[in-house]
């Protein structure tokens, strides 16, 4: 009871910071000699607050020095809590070939305060707090309905989970965004902005399964926040309730040249539209070049009854990180997202370049470059630039 | 369990690749000019991202997050004014004619553009 007590204590002293999304770095698997995403996070498929396994990993194989324990190992927290925090600051050019373009803006992007607690061995509570960040600058001429920071706070993750050992059967209830795809940390890839998966549309939902040293399977069923809730666990995107699968199967783990197929669907349903999705996720690392290939792939078929329509859309990432030196990281990839796959000109492409350096553990700086070519040829392609910096607690 | 083959792997692998890369579709556009189709697959998840024109966020008043919200906005505020796409702001922005490109982050394709003008030509009605 007083451990339930602290955690609520601590859930409403999170409640100080922006937050962005909890998501993770897929690029990591095999990279940093871990072959499951569960094996740095709490998380039974990766996403949020990193273990102590993860700790230890961020300090001694992917950042170039320092401690990647909690405030750099400078406090031992008793073994039933775990804190962290995320911090983002960024700064962005974009040129979309308008009549204000190119524009500049500099905003805080992420402030997520988050904490676990372990009742025993098997069942523990995760609450995560932030404030929604602001990418835009504050103008007050095109104003919105949020004025302060406490009107954007939020809580997009709080879950309560069975999960008696690191191998095995989990079940967790409460708000998470349901395993499904490469869950990248950038928000702005199609395979995240367009299935379901974009900034703070994670749903409630309950999620058991199964994680083996070489597979794991999620199964996940999931509904929007209730209408009735306050602004701070809402969420965003089509209110769908439904389902989502997914199976990861890994390969020669461990050796020179290891991999991963994931096989995945997901089916929402809402008012408006129904949305049947299913596709590959691919992993490939190859040690002696220190090169990691990440794919993924997905079919969406929507229906609009009201409109007695329906269409198939196609959204991927293809992409390669290369890890040249300790606290190096050089990734390019290629996006792709049709909004109906028999209207040609509805295609975006995207063409990413990205450099992240990790100098220090908990210190990150991130290069970003995006071209963006949407619909047909004729029209202006648009450009980002971002400088991303990054610190986690 | 034993794995397969290194090369099966390497296949499977090169089929997500080769499925992550592909497009196709032909040129005729025959969606429907509706608002029950624009506004969920074209409206919603293009402008109603959080920051933007979400029901949280409201960005310069303008709620889009679902089809008779944003069908009161667009049209109950005349950003959309029925048969006359010349006098019609979302247009504008949505082509960055004399204003910020709409949505600023992914710019909507031209045939998405051209859908909701259709809509407006045939009336903006609520459909």
């Amino acid at each position: 009871m007083r451990k339930l007590l602290l955690a609520f204590i601590a859930a409403a002293a999170a409640t100080v910071g922006f937050a962005r999304g909890a998501a993770a770095y897929p690029q990591f698997q095999f990279s940093s000699g871990t072959n499951k995403c569960s094996q740095c996070h709490f998380s039974p498929a990766g996403t949020g607050l990193i273990s102590s396994w993860g700790r230890s990993e961020s300090g001694d194989t992917i950042s170039m020095a320092g401690d990647g324990g909690f405030l750099h190992g400078a406090v031992t927290l008793p073994s039933w809590l775990a804190l962290g925090a995320d911090f983002r600051g960024a700064g962005t050019r974009t040129d979309d070939g308008g009549p204000e373009a190119p524009s500049g803006a500099i905003f805080p992007m992420q402030a997520d305060i988050y904490a676990r607690f372990a009742f025993n061995d098997a069942i523990s509570l995760y609450l995560e707090n932030g404030v929604r960040g602001e990418t835009r600058p504050s103008d007050p001429s095109v104003g919105g309905r949020l004025s302060g920071v406490p009107d954007r706070f939020i809580s997009r993750e709080h879950y309560l989970m069975w999960r008696p050992s690191a191998t095995g059967p989990y079940v967790r209830f409460g708000r998470f965004f349901a395993p499904y795809g490469l869950r990248f940390v950038e928000h702005i890839y199609f395979v995240r902005r367009f299935t379901g998966f974009n900034l703070y549309e994670e749903t409630y939902t309950a999620s058991g399964g199964y994680v083996a040293d070489d597979w794991e399977l999620h199964v996940s069923g999931f509904v929007p926040p209730p209408s009735g809730f306050p602004d701070m666990l809402q969420s965003v995107g089509a209110r769908e309730s439904g389902g989502v699968a997914y199976y990861e199967k890994r390969f020669a783990a461990g050796t020179s040249v290891a991999g991963a197929l994931a096989l995945q669907a997901r089916v929402g349903v809402a008012t408006e539209l129904a949305r049947y999705m299913g596709g590959a996720v691919g992993k490939l690392w190859i040690e002696p070049a220190k090169i990691l290939f990440l794919g993924e792939a997905d079919f969406i078929r929507q229906q609009v009854s009201d409109a007695s329509y329906g269409q198939t859309q196609f959204v991927s990432y293809s992409g390669l990180s290369v890890f040249p030196v300790r606290g190096v990281m050089v990734s390019a990839a290629y996006e792709r997202f049709q909004e109906n796959m028999s209207v040609s000109t509805t295609a975006r492409n995207a063409y990413d370049g990205q450099i992240n350096l990790f100098p220090y553990a908990h210190c990150e700086v991130v290069f970003l470059g995006r071209y963006l070519q949407v619909g047909a040829a004729n029209q202006p392609a648009a450009t980002l630039m971002m400088l991303q910096l990054h610190y986690y607690l | 369990m034993h794995n397969p083959p290194m090369t099966c792997r390497r296949g499977l692998f090169l089929v997500v690749a080769a499925a992550a890369v592909m497009g196709c579709g032909g040129m005729k556009d025959d969606r429907p000019a509706k608002w029950s189709f624009i506004a969920p697959t074209i409206i919603e998840p293009s402008c109603a991202t959080v920051n933007c024109h979400s029901a949280i966020g409201q960005r310069a008043g303008v709620d889009l997050h679902d089809r008779a919200t944003g069908y009161q906005t667009l049209v109950g505020r005349n950003f959309a004014v029925p048969f006359n796409p010349d006098q019609s702001e979302v247009l504008f922005l949505m082509r960055a004619q004399g204003s910020e490109r709409m949505p600023p982050d992914v710019p909507l394709p031209n045939a998405d553009i051209d859908l909701i003008e259709s809509w407006i030509m045939a009336g903006a009605m609520d459909n």
